[in-house]
């Protein structure tokens, strides 16, 4: 699971971006008497900035580079790629199955966050209004889920959907639908979708129903009180009082689940390759098919690149209050 | 508030559903570990384990590999976290307690660099590995770990160390000590915490990666590390399901101890910090 | 034990982790030790007692050169060939697929052993072999062994089901198979993705997995002749409890034959070997026979499947590598392999050695009616992400077969048309 930023989010507490309230002028206080000759700071921030550079500005750099040229298995091998300027792009945007891959991407994004979002604020309503050995039960749950490493759960979800001993297809012929005797999930397209998509969901509920919670135990109880004196009761005391108090952090939330969603590769890869006939590929697995099947490095490249401004775009949007700050400092 | 009875009820309902729904594949995996294969291949499965054994455990075990892979998360893993450790807390002392040219731009940098969208750059790392001669090393592994991981320790310490007192490290060097013996007499120590949830979060960062290390460690078999090995199950056990759950529960372990001691921090995090994004 | 062993690894591991940049694992070699060549070599194709001779043989012969012999999954193996040709410490020798050596060959990582040729007696290699490694008078690939698919039968299930000549028309066998698929006892294992079986019954109908247009290449699964193909192979399929969703080699399907209630499997006839190797009581019960075709006048058509040995021009040890190819590709052990695996061997001039091996003859027989894939060198794509076998478990769980047949026959287009 690589998201450092969301987990930035989930792990601690001193995160300055969320607007912690460190004390930010004391630095400042110090080192004016400090005075600003020294070359200390530069020798302690180099290995950060040389191995940041390297293995991560590089790479960008070279990607966008490789992109505009011609960069097969052959270039690969003896090198000497010749530049195409944007013959890579206008291939790809003349090719249907990347519309394809796009317009897939967009609803396996939409599919699942809507659901995420909607499970995750379901079970928060129900973790503040629940006893304490339920709610701590429910909340250990949520935190094993959590804590489940995601091959571990693509290993466990292709055992339950397995099409002979799976328990999943002998539930389903339980409760009457005889069709999934022996169902094989991973034959068909919309149901590879499916599974995938109960899986992200299964992953992605305890952090986002967490959180919200936390939010939740945050909101005054008067003002609960006021409006039921009022006669709000249910929905339009979540949609009067609750979602607004809390509007920011469902925001957050949001952001963080639709980007974490658009560039799930790991999930998807592990289970069905992008497959079959291309039901499950999406950006991230399309970029790595591209290359690795096809020898492509050129064109997924440019996949590449798009995907890095989509997700650019939307973590700005994202970010854009605590890049504020950072500038601010 | 008093619940009415029926309100109670259907809350009790949702819970337990929700529970079920929760950690049931998890209740399966572990179960399916512990049952003899004929309980396993089983026409109707049997959702309580009747009779438990030890056998896939034991057949996980003594798996081609199986300790080399061990060896090999772990190493990635260790190294990573004592690296970005190190490299960090360096750099976080720079931004927190130095005032220097650059300073507001390399934390810029930082933070963009904490929102990479790694997923993205596996094709060109692998490029850039290649060219390099670095793939197919476990130390080219361990060095990208160590770069995902970097900026949220640098922030996190950073953050950490703005709320130690600059006072107590003066005094610390009025008395004479140099920039360097006050932040280990002093700061180091009350920096604890957040070494500990960083390095936390950096250990379970790089043992369950999977993307990097099935791109950069390709040809060497005996060079992979568990989730790529875990996710080419079908060449290891083929259909031996026990088995299969028996190495996934296995690899999930370190991280569910991990998560045990990190759980107060998680649910006390989320309260302070998240919530007033 | 186990506790003590956990205990050294985190040990080592905080020890090593400092070591781990030295850890690589590539030889640096001093003159006078002795050179470790790298040999990657695929799963199955030669037994473990074969390699062991052969290596230890080698090594007795070459007592400067090491063997480090690599087994490699063929899950996947697309992509680590490539990446393993693109490093600049590639593996010494490597056992590529006839219909993947093409590719590499184009793409300048593997050494041209152009003038090792007459050397090594190329003159009489197999052209199905000699062709795909060749661009030009550059040589990249050196034939290794060729075979084609028979059936392999458990003759006492055969003989319990009162079936006592083998099917030699596709009516016959449907028959038999249905006689011998009851109670315990399945008919034939087939996996749902076997797709070089289907292709040999595609063939069959004369229909083909692509055809040539001018300079492109289209997929044809959905052609009238390749529909009938699949149609007799779900027939087939249905006849044995072959999971519908995976392809032979997931579970190892002589290790499903080796139970003992498979009465039959398609496969080389080397696979005869590895079921007793996994189950001795099943000696002297193997019988083969080539796949029947339409009409008893013509067998079967099959793949002609085979491998070559390649030497990437990364390679360490180009020399010990060349010799330890002259060795496996030379008659003494080719030879040996044809007997011991049933294979046939590199040389047209070699065949004599199978005469007396029953699986070689049925294999033989079917040869006659071989095949190769499409002789596109983008083809190797086509299999690194198989829409075939998507394909066939769509229309063996149902899908409509024609629908299904489009789709994976515009995936193959696709794929053939380098994008």
């Amino acid at each position: 699971m690589t998201v450092p930023s969301e987990v930035a989010v989930r792990t601690t507490p001193h995160t300055p971006e969320h607007g912690a309230s460190s004390p930010r002028d004391r630095p400042r206080r110090a080192d004016a008497r400090r005075g600003r000759t020294s070359f200390w700071p530069y020798l302690l921030v180099a290995p950060t900035v040389l191995l940041v550079g390297a293995v991560l500005g590089y790479p960008v750099v070279r990607n966008v580079v490789m992109s505009f040229q011609e960069f097969g298995l052959r270039e690969l091998v003896q090198g000497a790629p010749a530049f195409v300027g944007l013959a890579n792009y206008r291939e790809l945007f003349a090719d249907r199955v990347f519309w394809e891959v796009v317009v897939r991407t967009l609803a396996f994004t939409a599919v699942n966050v809507v659901l995420i979002m909607v499970l995750s604020t379901l079970v928060a309503l129900l973790l503040a209004r629940l006893g304490r050995v339920l709610r701590v039960a429910v909340m250990t749950g949520l935190v094993v889920v959590w804590a489940m490493p995601v091959i571990a759960a693509t290993t466990v979800w292709q055992w339950l959907f397995q099409s002979r001993f799976g328990v999943v297809n002998w539930v389903l012929v339980q409760l009457g639908l005889e069709q999934f005797q022996d169902y094989s999930w991973l034959a068909n397209g919309s149901a590879t979708f499916a599974l995938i998509v109960v899986l992200v969901v299964w992953q992605s509920v305890p952090f986002a129903a967490l959180t919200l919670y936390a939010g939740l135990t945050t909101v005054p109880a008067e003002l609960f009180e006021a409006a039921r004196i009022d006669g709000a009761a249910g929905w339009a005391l979540f949609r009067r009082i609750t979602f607004p108090v809390l509007r920011s952090l469902f925001g957050l939330i949001t952001s963080l689940e639709v980007i974490w969603v658009f560039k799930c590769f790991v999930q998807i890869w592990a289970i069905s390759e992008g497959g079959p006939n291309d039901a499950t590929t999406t950006l991230p697995v399309y970029a790595y098919q591209v290359a690795q099947t096809l020898n492509r490095y050129d064109l997924a490249g440019a996949v590449s690149v798009i995907t890095v401004v989509v997700l650019t775009v939307l973590l700005l949007v994202y970010f854009r209050q605590s890049l504020r700050q950072e500038t601010d400092r | 508030m008093t619940p009415r009875p029926w309100t109670r009820t259907a809350l009790g309902v949702a819970a337990v559903i929700t529970l079920l729904m929760s950690v049931f594949p998890v209740y399966w995996m572990v179960t399916t570990a512990l049952k003899p294969t004929p309980d396993i291949q089983s026409e109707t499965p049997q959702l309580w384990p009747s009779t438990l054994t030890l056998d896939h455990f034991a057949t996980a075990f003594a798996a081609d590999g199986f300790w080399t892979f061990w060896r090999n998360s772990l190493l990635v893993t260790v190294g990573s976290v004592l690296i970005a450790l190190v490299v960090a807390a360096l750099a976080a002392f720079a931004v927190a307690r130095l005032r220097w040219a650059g300073r507001r731009a390399f934390v810029l940098v930082v933070f963009a660099a904490q929102m990479a969208p790694w997923e993205a750059l596996l094709i060109p790392m692998y490029v850039v590995m290649r060219d390099a001669g670095a793939l197919d090393h476990l130390a080219t592994l361990l060095v990208v770990y160590v770069v995902i991981t970097l900026p949220f320790t640098v922030l996190t310490l950073r953050g950490f160390l703005e709320a130690i007192p600059v006072e107590l490290e003066e005094a610390a060097r009025v008395d004479g000590c140099s920039h360097l013996t006050a932040f280990r007499r002093i700061v180091f120590p009350l920096l604890a915490p957040g070494l500990l949830s960083t390095s936390l979060f950096g250990f379970i960062t790089a043992w369950n990666e999977f993307a990097f290390a099935n791109t950069l460690l390709i040809s060497h078999q005996d060079q992979r590390t568990l989730p790529v090995w875990l996710s080419s199950f079908g060449n290891t056990f083929g259909t031996d399901w026990g088995a299969t759950m028996a190495a996934s529960t296995l690899f999930m372990l370190p991280v569910l101890l991990v998560f045990a001691v990190l759980q107060n921090r998680v649910t006390g995090g989320l309260t302070a910090g998240a919530v007033k994004g | 034990m186990r506790k003590n062993r956990f205990a050294a690894i985190v040990l080592a591991a905080g020890l090593a982790a400092s070591l781990a940049a030295c850890s690589s694992g590539t030889s640096e070699d001093s003159p006078d030790e002795a050179t470790t060549i790298d040999v990657w070599l695929m799963r199955d194709s030669v037994t473990d007692a074969f390699l062991d001779e052969f290596v230890a043989d080698f090594e007795t012969d070459n007592p400067d050169t090491d063997v480090n012999v690599q087994i490699q999954e063929w899950d996947g193996i697309g992509q680590r060939v490539v990446s393993a040709i693109a490093s600049n410490d590639a593996p010494d020798v490597i056992e590529v697929g006839n219909t993947q050596v093409a590719q590499y060959a184009a793409s300048g990582g593997l050494t041209d052993l152009g003038d090792k040729v007459s050397e090594l007696g190329g003159a009489d290699w197999i052209p199905g072999l000699a062709e795909p490694g060749r661009i030009d008078d550059a040589q990249y690939g050196i034939p290794y062994y060729a075979a084609n698919r028979v059936v392999v039968y458990n003759t006492e299930l055969f003989e319990a089901a009162g079936i006592t000549e083998p099917p030699t028309t596709r009516d016959a066998w449907i028959a038999a198979t249905t006689t011998l698929n009851s109670g315990e006892v399945q008919g034939i294992y087939l996996p749902g993705q076997n797709w070089y079986a289907l292709a040999g019954f595609v063939w069959d109908e004369g229909g083909d997995l692509a055809v040539q247009d001018g300079d492109t290449w289209k997929g044809a699964l959905d052609t009238p002749e390749a529909l009938a193909g699949m149609d007799f192979y779900a027939q087939l399929q249905a006849l044995g409890k072959g999971p519908k969703d995976s392809d032979e080699a997931n579970p190892p399907q002589v290790d499903v034959f080796s139970a003992g209630d498979v009465a039959q499997i398609i496969a080389t006839p080397g696979a005869g070997r590895q079921i007793v190797e996994a189950n001795p009581e099943l000696e002297d019960k193997i019988g083969y026979f080539p796949v029947p075709g339409k009409t008893a006048d013509e067998p079967g058509a099959v793949f002609t499947g085979g491998s070559n040995l390649v030497i990437p021009v990364t390679a360490s040890h180009p020399d010990e590598a060349y010799t330890f190819v002259a060795a496996l590709a030379g008659e003494e052990w080719q030879e040996r392999l044809a007997v011991e695996m049933s294979y046939v061997p590199n040389k047209t001039t070699l065949a004599d050695v199978l005469a007396d091996d029953p699986g070689a003859a049925a294999m033989a027989i079917g040869a006659h009616n071989g095949h190769a894939t499409p002789n596109s060198p983008e083809w190797a794509a086509v299999e690194a992400n198989n829409p075939i076998k998507n394909y066939m478990t769509q229309v063996l769980t149902g899908a409509d077969p024609k629908e299904a047949a489009t789709t994976a026959s515009e995936s193959i287009t696709s794929a053939l048309s380098g994008g």
